[in-house]
């Protein structure tokens, strides 16, 4: 057990420390280049474009820990938007299109939940399947329109600012990563998400209802992709085919550079929050820059296949570690011959 | 047993896609000279890249910018013979640069032992942003002359392309090399049981690598078909194919788990796959319906196998239940 402890702890710490480091260094780099960077303004704009992705990328890291992966969820916040606008467009009842919309959302995010928890299809094959086909409905839906005229009221709940700097969703963001990442440390469902990614059979047989488990986790990504949709639509302020492109890649890549194995079975809520600003501060750095989102987009690409190079090398050094320190132990165990206390 | 299952399956597939042909024949004018000229152009590379990316399904893999990377074939394709190089230059480079951006998937695939798809999924992003931020023009060539369209416009007989010829050649090439060789073998090896294809002798890393390898050669001829059919090129129209590919190659009956699968069936399945699409067109619906069919293919596609294999493997413990009873001794 202590062994365990102190073999965990050195890896996760420097890894979140390291994240925190390029922040710092990200954030001072582009202060340097553009002063305009530090106006309270512009700077707090990070944490308006962090949430937007945040948001997912907290369910996501659910999601990616036992294993699973959702590539669908870009697509799913532009149903959900589609949706919105167009029941707007109709209706004129902001509240009706907020109902509609969060329950379209979570409608995909269960049809992946129900196909990945009761058929063997792997989650990979499964959303990259919804994905298109998300996409594909809110283009028969929508064609090439463009809904907006949104009122004013719906538009507070993305560009409500207070102090006139912290954006709103900053505060969306932080409750969330709260409320995420002490279901993820502390209880009984982060163990078992863990547990999943490890090895599922092994804690389906000690009781866990995994296929309950992975439905409902899917369907909260699905929900909170809703929420992102209402968020995201409140800035634009126009619900088209072409929002939420490149959104699942971007998602992916906060939750894999925050630390989580694609593998599933190890990962960190605190470690997306952090991938996520950092990602916050390139998009607004390369905007001021007048970067084209081209060069965002390949460089988010660069950082998603440095994050998985990345953590297979650091994992790689993690078990020649483990390795040796067992190996100690159990020499040392040889020698004093005590032999319990050291594996736990 | 395995194998007279798995046959049937294509047959299906095969009456499925002549029932196709004769429907949209009868309801519409699909069976007229010149609709069987524009299915026989454009399903060609469809079928090269079909079987390209059902070999690296086979090793259990997969590829998503197998789209993007067609595009840098075509752009390097259309700049070669923009300076006069004829064919027999350009559809080597091509081949190349395929093997090469294929070859990166599959190197980091196998050195820091990812899920391709994941790799892939970021490869595709930044192709795609390097095209829009690094190529001059975003990669546009036009006015490309007849040293370049010769190959994607010329016809036997008036009748059948050339890319068709060269994409059936292609097909019967690699069911030979599938059923006959070493290396065909061990894709279905690596995909079946990795450990057993290791105690085999079998090396799985050296077997994914050679596998992207073959893939890129593959989309290198399947994107230079493609883009010879028109004058201009333009490396972003060939972002998202990969959705038809992948598709054709699961439809096709190859199992996304790796290891099952044949050569014919991603030739009919790039056929049924494509009939689909211009059903669409030619029944009348917009074009937007693509999206949602071809993921939904997908779906039923990857379904289907899940049951097949499921099937398998009860028939198997059965089996292996009665062998143990029966050697018991009850």
């Amino acid at each position: 057990m202590s062994a365990e402890a102190k073999n965990k702890k050195p890896f996760q710490v420097s890894h979140q420390l390291a994240l925190l480091g390029v922040l710092v260094g990200l954030i001072l780099l582009f202060g340097i280049i553009e002063p305009a960077f530090f106006i309270p303004r512009v700077f707090f704009d990070i944490f308006a474009i962090a949430g937007e992705i945040g948001i997912m990328a907290l369910a996501m890291t659910y999601v990616i820990t036992t294993g699973g992966v959702d590539l669908a969820v870009g697509y799913n916040l532009q149903m959900s938007a589609i949706v919105f606008g167009i029941t707007f467009v109709n209706t004129g009842n902001v509240v009706l299109s907020i109902i509609f919309a969060l329950i379209v959302a979570t409608l995909g995010g269960m049809f992946n939940g129900f196909i990945v928890a009761k058929t063997k299809i792997p989650p990979l094959v499964t959303t990259l399947g919804t994905m298109y086909l998300f996409r594909g409905i809110s283009m028969i839906i929508a064609g090439t329109a463009t809904y907006s005229g949104f009122p004013d009221g719906f538009k507070q709940f993305s560009t409500f600012k207070f102090f006139n700097a912290i954006p709103i969703q900053l505060v969306y963001f932080v409750v969330l990563f709260f409320i995420m990442d002490y279901f993820y440390r502390k209880g009984s469902l982060g163990r078992n998400l863990k547990g999943m990614g490890f090895n599922e059979n092994a804690v389906r047989f000690s009781g866990v209802k995994v296929d309950r488990i992975k439905f409902w986790i899917y369907t909260l990504l699905g929900l909170l992709c809703g929420f992102a949709a209402m968020v995201y639509l409140g800035r634009l302020s126009a619900a088209k085919t072409s929002m939420g492109d490149f959104m699942n890649f971007q998602v992916i890549t906060a939750v894999l550079l925050g630390g989580t194995s694609i593998m599933g079975g190890v990962g960190s809520v605190r470690g997306t929050f952090i991938a996520t600003l950092i990602i916050g501060v390139l998009h607004k750095g390369f905007s001021l820059l007048n970067f084209s989102g081209n060069i965002y987009n390949f460089t988010i690409g660069l950082i998603l296949i440095f994050s998985l190079i990345l953590y297979t090398l650091t994992e790689e050094r993690r078990k020649v570690k483990t390795r040796s320190r067992r190996d100690q132990l159990e020499s040392q165990t040889a020698a004093t011959g005590d032999s319990g206390s050291g594996t736990g | 047993m395995q194998k007279r299952n798995w046959m049937t399956r294509e047959l299906v597939l095969i009456i499925i896609v002549v029932a196709f042909m004769l429907f949209l024949s009868v309801s519409t004018n699909f069976s007229s000279r010149s609709g069987i000229y524009s299915f026989m152009l454009d399903v060609s590379p469809t079928i090269v890249a079909a079987i390209a990316l059902a070999m690296v399904i086979f090793t259990g893999n997969i590829d998503i910018s197998a789209g993007t990377i067609s595009g840098f074939v075509a752009y390097t394709a259309g700049s070669l013979a923009k300076s006069g190089m004829p064919l027999w230059i350009f559809l080597p480079a091509g081949m190349l640069i395929g093997m090469l951006l294929a070859g990166l998937n599959g190197f980091i695939t196998v050195k820091f032992k990812v899920p391709s798809i994941v790799v892939t999924l970021a490869m595709n992003m930044v192709h795609i942003g390097f095209y829009a931020t690094f190529l001059p023009q975003s990669g546009w060539i036009e006015n490309l002359g007849t040293n370049f369209t010769w190959f994607g416009r010329g016809r036997f007989f008036e009748l059948i392309p050339y890319t068709f010829v060269g994409a059936i050649a292609v097909a019967i090439l690699f069911m030979f090399i599938m059923k006959y060789t070493k290396f065909g073998m061990s894709l279905y090896a690596v995909g079946g049981n990795r450990r057993s294809a290791v105690y085999s002798g079998i090396n799985p890393d050296r077997t994914v690598m050679k596998v992207f390898l073959v893939e890129g050669l593959l989309l290198g001829i399947s994107a230079v078909m493609k883009a010879t059919t028109r004058s201009e090129v333009m490396p972003s129209v060939f972002v998202g194919r990969e959705l038809f590919f992948i598709a054709a190659a699961l439809v096709g009956g190859v199992s996304i788990f790796g290891g099952v699968g044949k050569i014919v069936g991603a030739l009919f399945g790039a056929m049924l796959v494509y009939l689909l699409s211009i059903a669409m067109i030619y029944l009348g619906f917009q074009d937007y319906y693509q999206f949602a069919i071809q993921g939904g293919i997908i779906l039923i596609a990857v379904y289907i196998t899940v049951i097949d294999v499921e099937k398998m493997k009860k028939t198997f413990r059965r089996k292996k239940r009665h062998v143990i009873t029966t050697g018991e001794g009850e």
